[in-house]
């Protein structure tokens, strides 16, 4: 039986009816519509489905809808502003972090998580945060460099 | 990939869990983190009609260092167990068995109490955890027990925990001065793979730098996690040094039933067995010399 719950997604209040049996990556791409967060693996392989929950990334088809209630949940929808792409965005466009771009929203969120609590990580420390996200297009290198960039521009 | 349906509950007080887990008893399961019993449940592996999540109780969440204990709650995160001051500076190895599982997104979700209810024989934190000697305190309507942490694991996915108990927190001693303990995991890849072979050794020396506390805990390579009688035998009531450790790496290769499968021949997990038993042991004795 469906349920009323309270999501807060990308600082927004949303109220959605539920099933118990539903993930926050279904919910997000089918009832809110929010489809930047990808589905792969289903199974927290991938980290295709990686949102940012109470300031960590997570895997969001390994999140029952229902245990998200009262967390403050970002995706990758929420991270452009007035100002324009974040960042780290802006170095994965620049730098061509991007091929086929189905693992691009969990890169992306991985490493601003990464660059939130740490400015200016060496190389081992990007690879070892975005271990969980798989990109099976760029052999990783400019996804690299497209963090590298962008915690330069962090830093400054 | 639908999960099966279920009715979800979710208990702000341990009181509350004690109830619904009595009152649904086989029919109910707990979830903490839900990175295993989830893809469990997508799998269809699992199927419980009731699931009773843990992470809306508080007490379960806490870590404190008390009576020279060092006491996690079950509802403590993997990926915070890393980051714990307390955990780090007394329980090393523990820090070493979390840093080695999965990815930092599973970590963030993963809790210490869902590695132990899991009961894979290849978990990344019981190796840790018995080698330290770790108490499990469970709860359930009826009161509370402590449990060993070496009598709690019975087959895989299965553990001393009935269906209307929760594990509540692990108790872990802060180990003496003279003690040391070191943990490896051998996998195929550094992230997101099962492990192939796990190790962790604990030794405590006395006075006169010989050993009287020993053990050795070998992953993966029996249906729960071993102590290997053998190695720990040879080590017992010996000074320590490189001939001794490869005598009592060798003796480890013997306490341990490996099956060939498609992560490694038994031969090969055998012979993995010895070379983590030699590297963990120094990395104790190491750690026992600083702690001196
Ligand atoms: C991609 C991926 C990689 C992984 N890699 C590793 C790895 O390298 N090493 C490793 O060890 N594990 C690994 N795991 C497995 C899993 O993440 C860990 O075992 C984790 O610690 C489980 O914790 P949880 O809180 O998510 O458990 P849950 O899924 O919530 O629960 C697991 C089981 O324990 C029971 N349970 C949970 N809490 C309690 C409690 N307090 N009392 C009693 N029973 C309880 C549940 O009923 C369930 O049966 C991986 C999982 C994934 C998806």
């Amino acid at each position: 039986m469906k349920e009323l719950i309270n999501l807060t997604i990308n600082d927004q209040a949303y109220e959605v009816a539920v099933a118990p049996n539903q993930t926050l990556v279904d919910v997000l791409r089918y009832q809110l519509e929010l489809t930047g967060t990808k589905k792969g693996c289903e199974l927290g392989d991938c980290g295709s489905c990686t949102v940012i929950m109470d300031g960590k990334p997570v895997n969001s088809c390994l999140v029952l809808a229902m245990q998200a209630v009262g967390k403050d949940i970002k995706t990758i929808e929420g991270l452009e502003t007035e100002q324009g792409l974040h960042p780290v965005q802006k170095a994965f466009v620049e730098k061509q972090g991007v091929q086929c771009g189905f693992c691009t929203s969990g890169m992306i969120l991985s490493a601003k998580s990464l660059l939130d609590k740490n400015g200016d990580p060496t190389e081992h420390e990007i690879r070892k945060a975005l271990s969980g996200n798989l990109c099976r297009c760029t052999g990783y290198q400019k996804i690299i460099e497209s963090v590298q960039a962008a915690s330069k521009g962090v830093s400054k | 990939m639908l999960l099966p349906k279920f009715k979800f509950h979710e208990p702000k007080t341990e009181q509350e869990a004690c109830q619904i887990l009595t009152e649904y008893g086989d029919k109910a399961r707990p979830i903490a983190g839900g990175t295993d019993l989830v893809v469990n449940m997508k799998k269809k592996l699992m199927s419980p009609e009731h699931v009773v999540s843990l992470s809306r109780i508080a007490s379960l969440k806490g870590l404190q260092k008390e009576n020279g204990f060092v006491k996690i709650g079950a509802c403590f995160t993997v990926a915070d167990m890393i980051e714990a001051k307390d955990i780090r500076e007394n329980v090393n190895a523990l820090s070493a068995g979390a840093a080695a599982l999965g990815s930092p997104l599973v970590r963030n979700l993963a809790t210490i109490g869902g590695n132990l209810g899991s009961a894979r024989p290849a978990a990344d934190l019981p190796p840790p955890l018995m080698a330290y000697g770790a108490t499990l305190i469970l709860k359930s309507g009826k009161g509370k027990r402590n449990i060993a942490i070496d009598d709690f694991f019975k087959s895989p996915g299965t553990t001393e925990c009935r269906p209307d108990e929760f594990i509540a927190e692990i108790q872990v001693l802060t180990p003496p001065a003279g003690a040391g303990a070191g943990y490896i995991n051998l996998g195929a890849r550094k992230a997101q793979d099962c492990n192939i072979v796990n190790v962790a050794s604990f030794i405590c020396l006395n006075k006169s730098g010989v050993i009287d506390t020993a053990r050795v805990i070998l992953g993966c390579v029996g249906p729960v996690h071993l102590r290997a009688p053998a190695a720990e035998k040879i080590l017992m009531g010996e000074k320590p040094d490189k001939v001794l450790f490869r005598q009592a790496a060798d003796a480890a290769k013997t306490d341990c039933l490996p099956i060939t499968d498609f992560r490694g021949t038994g031969e090969y997990k055998r012979a993995m067995v010895g070379v983590l038993t030699q590297r963990t042991l120094e990395i104790a004795l190491d750690e026992a010399k600083k702690n001196n």
